[in-house]
């Protein structure tokens, strides 16, 4: 040790830096050695503050805990405060702050450090170091007004990457939420205006994210004056939309699709390069001052047909999502949009061409998407592409789409034909959306059945193997009849469901969204049998008491609630209809349904339909109890659905999430047991009317176990459920703390090498979630005999970023006993 | 400090493009084109208004040339072979390789076909390609120590730039022709957002504003199909270079979508070669065929084949590119003679046929029967499709242009009169930017910012290194016509940080003009600060203070230093009942309301007294001193002191 300290006050050679280092690494280094470098360190940056010594310090806090105050402290009065440079000032404050983050006892003291010092530091001459310090201000916890006010000084600074991240800095203040005074808010906003004409593209760009940021919340400070400001921010980022960067082209159509209140004719304008007569006459746009009336409806003017055909395709793609928002606004505008979205189906970039049809889907779900023939052409040419996401786009919106006439219908099946011939690896998916298409054209599926019907009865004379993609697709047709919107199921000849039961397999495994192999095999064999007789036995069942329409009626509404104003085409048509048309109908939500969490970025806002859903689950119930069980695991399907949209980046929301989903999977247990039960039920209820006639008894006495087994479970559901369901509403916040534990290097190929009886070491990867270094932390070792061990787990020893830890450590396991060494 | 513009073609037309700048003592010559409408001396530009002694070297900088179209270059061999410019000319990579093959097939029309006499050799164009110095996309080139130019992406056609010249402080740009969206083929034009005081632009489509392109290519495609899907034949002609990958490009695309496998041929020699460019020249063109040539060259043409003239009659349907363009003779006629009859064929026509060619004769109306000499008729009963694709920027392109650079000043050439004074007028009104569309040979004169170098002092640097930026509300009168009364008298934040325009210019005779930070002023001068105050001794009649003394029972002053304090007491009393806001302070002997100060004045003889003091014995004179700053302040609490007087009468 003596000789690694100079005796005299000269500065430490970075040889000797360079050994303190490795000893402060080094987790074997004694204690006492630790001191004395600290020592020497501290000594050293009260002579001479140097931004290698300082490094050092911050190093040594880091790792041994005990030393960090005594370290926080002394960086602050030697470095921070005596230092003349603003360099190392800036520096010392980096350190200072690192260090209250692994010690959370400094947190305080960090808070303690004058706001002052900070900003007198950024009027420091030093530009890199003005940068620095306002990119890192979140770190110092300075107060909101204060930087707000730093952030608007500094956008008028001669450096353009300071202006960038003064506006960056003012979208970072802007999402904390903290400023509330109108004026303040109004002011942010102007000042980024001014910004939008900057010299410098990055500028611009950044400009665009505070201009949007600043307006959103303008927007929805006052209802009063949400249409004016909303107007205001949509011109004012229109005229930014033919920028001459592509990076900020692109900024300002991923703003435009956050708005979402504009006034119709500013919509509407944006889609014609040559300014509307009708506003042309008024002289006025939205409720924009009537005096600039001239350069804003140019600026507007055809604004989204130059993003459509921009020659860069991220800036298409931006502007394909930013109709998203805007065809919701308005539906004259949703229609002028589509015509357009239909020629971007020709775009040469597959992700523009995605984004297009995502956008149609949105359309379709929003009941804004009205097809008409004109655009038939193109779009069912999309079915052809050689990409398969493309394709499977195309169908997911056909599956949606109302078609307005039988000639659009045939032209689709025949699309759909021509894309299952092509690629027959579309299979499943195609009949899906025929059977959906089925469903909501019942009396054009009955035209066009009656039309073929000779065609599949030579297919089924000839060879009863239906090889024919054509027929197959046209049985897909016709056993969705039945379950659509009115009464033409009757008209179906019943042999066509017969043949339509040779395909089962193929058919069940592209309906498994609706119903499984079973329930379709018992529908197919109802419908066959005669039509009067499925006729009377659809209306047997209709006539029972207790059918799932009130399930049904759930996500509908949870959907509703969520969305607002989410409304799907095919809902409007639904009345008092029998329990198996609202059974396809359904579909349609289910789609809806990840989009549900549109634009949801309240916490709030999540954690009401959290609890809407909770209290839904406990309705379900007394459906498990009545057997409903494909209608209530198709909820909670769709209730799992609809939380995934909520994964949003809210911290709070997630933990909350998470909660909700296992909750649903333990109901989703419960529900299971019962429906599998119910299959046996079932087949052996088939076996009994049908085929084996000869194992009668055998079946007989199957039968009765298994109604009795039902019986208990049902008993037995009804007193515990109830208990675990009741009540149960999510308020404050959650956390979920989650632990990964990963074995590296250890699969089927490459087994960790492990012989019998001698110790082995098992190094595993930890990863703890939302943990903080106050929890106390245990791992527990269970072997196949029942022998456990806990081994503590001291998360200051390990690393950790944002409530995520991470651990390695390394077991040592003798062939029965285990011992924990951690090498960390 | 003035920028001339010499328009010497392209004024309120469209042809021989060719403008004379000169700016602080530079001259550049922009394009250098022909008007192909005319076979005299009108063709080119009269440059004998350049230089009357034909010394044409040490009247130009340089020639800076944007594309290779003729209207733009077709002068350029005459200038420098037969005028005798040696200069240096300035134009892009593409350009320089293009140039040459544009200019020599005219020539052979000129002199082989038409047998015109010679203007300029084949040999000239050699000779004068030599000169020329080729540059890329936004390098900056210093012609001399003061001259810079700088070549951006102007869409158009392969190799089109825009240039910006600098001298000093003074700059331009000049466009040539431009393209604000992407084609197929090449991408939309592209420029930094620059400083300029000039902004020379095109305006060929001063008045048009067009749709989406999209639309046009689907109306383009569905055509094409529905023709050859009938077993018809689509005629298509073009120029080589331009329009005739662009229609490949999108064709072959379709052909490749709806896996077609009807023919497609290429007519000429010339386009099969313009193809060979294009694909060397792959910088140069839009970004997803630059995206993808990696993998595939967009102008390696899969479905393309050459075209043999035995095929004309030959059965089937196709779909062929033949030259020229406005089917003013060659091959692309010949052709037509053929195809024209059959109602099955289908001829697409570009956006722009040239008046008196037979491209142009059907354009206007669909006539059914057509005069090819005086001798022969040639039935038409083919479709005739019209394509609106151009690669000229329509107005709205001009307008954002115009908008995104912002010059000072903006003067537009090649374009029709009277759109162009429509645009002119858009542009004055609704962008505030001064315009002018001089015809040719009139010059435009504008003023451009005046500069001076200048030292710094230290002091002044250091000042503008620290941020130093002050905060004010103003009430913003522009938003006086919202439909909410309360905006109006919503204050509007200005930030400023005034750290640079606090320093003081000092020019001295024979020294080099010095910037100084404020406080630096007066230690240079070597002079005192000088303030100026103002003064006025106020008598207030005694009685109307008595009126308070008496009332106050507080007040006991008897000597009469404690009189003067008494006075000053009363005063400050009066005051303080009437001045709203202003802060009194009392320093015992005298008052002060921010700089105002007020005592009582016992000098009979005081300057500062208006009235003669031994007619008013009953008055006390009241000291008043303030400075400027405070001017309206002081004259309120003046005018409240003397009113005492008129309320006690």
């Amino acid at each position: 040790m003596e000789e690694l300290v100079p005796s005299s006050s000269e500065p430490l050679s970075p040889q000797t830096l360079a050994s303190f280092r490795s000893l402060i690494i080094n987790p074997s280094t004694p204690q006492s050695k630790i001191s004395s470098i600290f020592e020497t360190l501290t000594r050293s940056l009260q002579l001479t503050p140097d931004s290698l010594v300082l490094n050092l310090l911050s190093e040594l806090a880091s790792r041994h805990s005990n030393l960090s105050h005594l370290v926080f402290d002394s960086v602050r009065s030697h470095s921070l405060l005596s230092s003349e440079s603003t360099r190392l000032a800036a520096e010392s404050l980096d350190a200072l702050a690192s260090i209250s983050n692994t010690e959370p006892t400094l947190s305080s003291a960090i808070d303690e450090l004058d706001d002052r010092l900070f900003v007198s530091l950024c009027f420091g001459p030093s530009v890199s170091v003005r940068s620095w310090l306002l990119r890192n201000a979140e770190r110092f916890r300075i107060s909101p007004y204060v930087l707000l006010t730093l952030f608007l000084g500094f956008t008028k600074d001669p450096y353009p990457y300071v202006r960038k991240i003064a506006l960056d800095g003012l979208v970072g203040v802007s999402k904390s939420g903290m400023i509330e005074d109108h004026s303040m808010i109004n002011g942010c906003y102007c000042r980024a205006i001014e910004l939008l004409g900057d010299m410098e593209d990055q500028v611009r760009s950044a400009a665009i994210r505070a201009v949007s940021a600043w307006g959103l919340i303008l927007v929805a400070s006052n209802p009063e004056t949400k249409l004016y400001w909303s107007d205001d921010l949509f011109v004012k980022l229109c005229s930014m939309g033919r920028d001459m960067s592509m990076e900020v082209r692109v900024e300002a159509f991923d703003a435009l699709g956050k708005i979402n209140v504009v006034s119709e004719d500013i919509l509407l304008q944006t889609l014609s390069k040559r300014v509307l007569a009708i506003t042309k006459e008024k002289r006025s746009l939205g409720q924009c001052p009537a005096e600039q009336f001239e350069i804003l409806a140019s600026n507007v003017a055809g604004v989204l047909v130059h993003g459509l055909e921009d020659e860069f395709y991220e800036v298409r793609k931006s502007a394909c999502h930013s109709l998203r928002t805007l065809t919701i606004i308005s539906a004259e505008f949703a229609g002028e949009a589509l015509n357009l979205l239909m020629d971007v189906l020709n775009d040469d970039s597959m992700f523009v061409r995605l984004e297009a049809l995502e956008t149609m889907l949105h359309m379709a779900t929003y009941g804004h998407l009205k097809v008409q023939g004109t655009h038939m052409h193109m779009f069912l040419g999309t079915l052809l592409d050689s990409n398969t996401l493309i394709r499977s786009a195309t169908r997911r919106i056909l599956k949606l789409v109302k078609l307005p006439n039988i000639e659009l219908f045939r032209l689709s099946f025949d699309s759909l034909i021509e894309n299952l011939e092509k690629h027959p690896q579309d299979e499943a998916d195609i009949f899906s959306v025929l059977f959906h298409t089925g469903c909501n054209h019942g009396k054009f599926v009955v035209s066009a059945i009656n039309e073929a019907s000779e065609e599949i009865d030579q297919a089924s004379e000839g060879k009863l193997g239906f090889d024919s993609a054509r027929v197959a697709a046209l049985l897909v047709l016709a056993i969705s009849a039945p379950l659509s919107h009115g009464e033409h199921f009757c008209s179906i000849p019943p042999r066509i469901f017969s043949y339509a039961v040779t395909l089962l397999g193929r058919i069940s495994r592209a309906l498994t969204d609706i119903m499984d192999q079973n329930a379709l095999l018992a529908y197919l064999s109802q419908c066959s049998i005669s039509t009067t007789f499925s006729a009377t036995e659809l209306n047997i069942r209709r006539g029972e008491p207790c059918l799932p329409v009130a399930n049904i009626e759930i996500p509908n509404d949870s959907s509703n609630e969520i969305n607002g104003s989410t409304r799907t085409s095919l809902h409007q048509e639904k009345d008092g209809a029998s329990e198996l048309q609202s059974w396809t109908m359904r579909e349609p939500l289910e789609l809806a349904a990840p989009l549900g969490g549109f634009q949801v970025e309240v916490h709030d806002e999540v954690m009401k339909p959290i609890n809407l859903i909770l209290a839904k689950v406990k309705d379900i119930w007394s459906s498990i109890h009545s057997g409903f069980t494909n209608e209530v695991l198709r909820t909670l399907r769709n209730f799992k659905e609809e939380l995934a949209t909520f994964t949003s980046d809210s911290v709070g929301t997630i933990d909350a999430v998470a909660f909700t989903l296992q909750y649903l999977q333990v109901i989703k247990q419960l529900a299971k047991e019962l429906q599998i039960l119910e299959l046996v039920l079932l087949t052996c209820t088939l076996r009994l009317c049908k085929v084996e006639i000869c194992c009668h008894f055998a079946t007989l006495k199957k039968l009765s176990t298994t109604v009795s087994r039902v019986e208990s479970i049902l008993k037995s559901a009804t007193i515990e459920p109830t208990i675990f369901i009741s009540e149960f509403v999510l308020c404050g916040r959650l956390d979920q703390i989650k632990a990964e534990l990963t074995i590296p290097d250890n699969d089927s190929e490459n087994p960790l090498p492990f012989v019998s009886r001698l110790p082995v070491g098992i190094p595993c990867d930890i990863t703890l979630h939302n943990t903080s270094n106050e929890n106390k932390l245990w791992l527990k070792m269970s072997m196949d005999d029942e022998s456990t061990q806990f081994v503590f787990l001291d998360l200051n020893l390990y690393g950790s970023s944002d409530k995520v830890w991470n651990a390695c450590l390394r077991m040592f396991c003798l062939s029965k006993n285990m011992g924990v060494q951690n090498v960390s | 400090m003035a920028i001339d513009s010499l328009v010497l073609g392209a004024g309120q037309q469209v042809g021989k493009s060719c403008v004379v700048v000169s700016m602080n003592g530079k001259r550049i010559m922009f394009d250098c084109g022909m008007d192909m409408a005319y076979h005299d001396h009108r063709r080119y530009p009269d440059f004998s208004r350049i230089s009357n002694s034909g010394d044409f070297d040490s009247a130009l900088t340089c020639i800076v040339v944007t594309h290779f179209h003729l209207d733009h270059i077709g002068a350029l061999p005459y200038f420098t072979e037969v005028c005798g410019y040696s200069g240096p000319i300035y134009m892009t990579y593409p350009t320089k390789a293009l140039a040459p093959l544009m200019l020599e097939d005219y020539r052979k029309v000129m002199v082989e076909r038409r047998g015109e006499e010679e203007q300029f050799t084949s040999e000239h164009i050699v000779e004068c390609m030599k000169k020329v110095i080729a540059v890329d996309l936004k390098q900056t080139v210093h012609v001399d120590k003061d001259l810079q130019i700088r070549a951006y992406y102007a869409g158009h056609v392969l190799g089109a730039a825009m240039f910006y010249a600098k001298v000093g402080d003074t700059a331009m740009v000049y466009t040539g022709d431009y393209n604000m969206t992407p084609d197929r083929h090449l991408g939309a034009a592209q420029i930094d957002r620059l400083q300029l005081d000039l902004l020379i632009s095109e305006s060929t489509y001063a008045t048009t504003i067009r749709d989406s392109k999209y639309g046009r290519e689907r109306e383009f495609l569905k055509a094409v199909h529905k023709c050859v899907a009938g077993g018809g034949k689509v005629l298509i002609p073009t120029f080589a270079l331009g329009r005739a990958q662009e229609l490949c490009i999108l064709l072959e695309d379709y052909w490749e979508r709806m896996n077609l496998k009807i023919p497609i041929y290429f007519s000429s020699g010339l386009t099969m070669q313009a193809n060979m460019y294009y694909k060397m020249l792959i910088s140069w063109t839009s970004q997803k065929v630059k995206e993808t040539y990696s993998t595939h060259n967009a102008f390696d043409f899969k479905h393309v084949l050459n075209f043999d003239r035995s095929m004309i009659a030959a059965p089937g349907p196709c779909v062929l590119f033949a030259t020229p363009g406005w089917l003013s003779g060659g091959f692309s006629l010949e052709v037509f003679k053929q195809w024209a009859p059959s109602e099955m064929n289908l001829v697409t026509l570009p956006g722009y046929c040239a008046a008196g060619t037979i491209g142009h004769k059907l354009m206007s109306g669909k006539p059914t029967k057509i005069d090819l000499d005086k001798n022969t008729q040639l039935d038409v009963r083919c479709q005739i499709h019209q394509l609106s694709f151009s690669p000229h920027t329509d107005a709205k392109g001009i307008m954002d242009l115009v908008k995104f650079l912002s010059p000072k000043h903006v003067i537009l050439v090649h374009g029709e009169k009277p759109k162009m004074a429509t645009l002119k007028g858009r542009i004055h009104s609704e962008l505030g930017i001064p315009c002018d569309d001089p015809a040719n040979n009139e010059t435009v004169s504008i003023s451009s910012a005046h500069y001076v170098k200048a030292r710094a002092s230290d002091t002044f640097i250091h000042s503008s290194l620290n941020p130093n930026f002050k905060f004010s509300k103003s009430i913003s009168e522009d938003e006086s016509g919202s439909c909410l009364t309360n905006r109006r008298f919503m204050p509007q934040l200005q930030v400023t940080d005034e750290r640079t325009a606090e320093g003081i210019l000092i020019e001295e005779k024979n020294k080099k003009a010095k910037i100084l930070h404020q406080d630096e002023l007066l230690l240079m001068l070597g002079e005192k600060k000088h303030e100026v105050g103002f003064a006025y001794c106020c008598p207030i009649n005694v009685s109307s203070l008595e009126e308070t003394k008496s009332t106050s029972d507080n007040v006991l002053c008897t000597s009469e230093s404690s009189d003067r304090c008494s006075w000053l007491q009363l005063l400050n009393n009066k005051l303080s009942g009437q001045i709203s806001g202003g802060n009194i302070q009392d320093f015992g002997e005298h008052l002060q309301v921010e700089s105002f100060d007020i005592s009582v004045c016992l000098n009979d003889r005081c300057p500062y007294r208006i009235i003669d003091s031994q007619n008013k014995s009953e008055a006390v004179f009241f000291c008043c001193t303030w400075s400027v700053s405070d001017e309206k302040l002081a004259w309120k609490i003046i005018s409240i002191m003397e009113n005492f007087d008129c309320e006690s009468h």
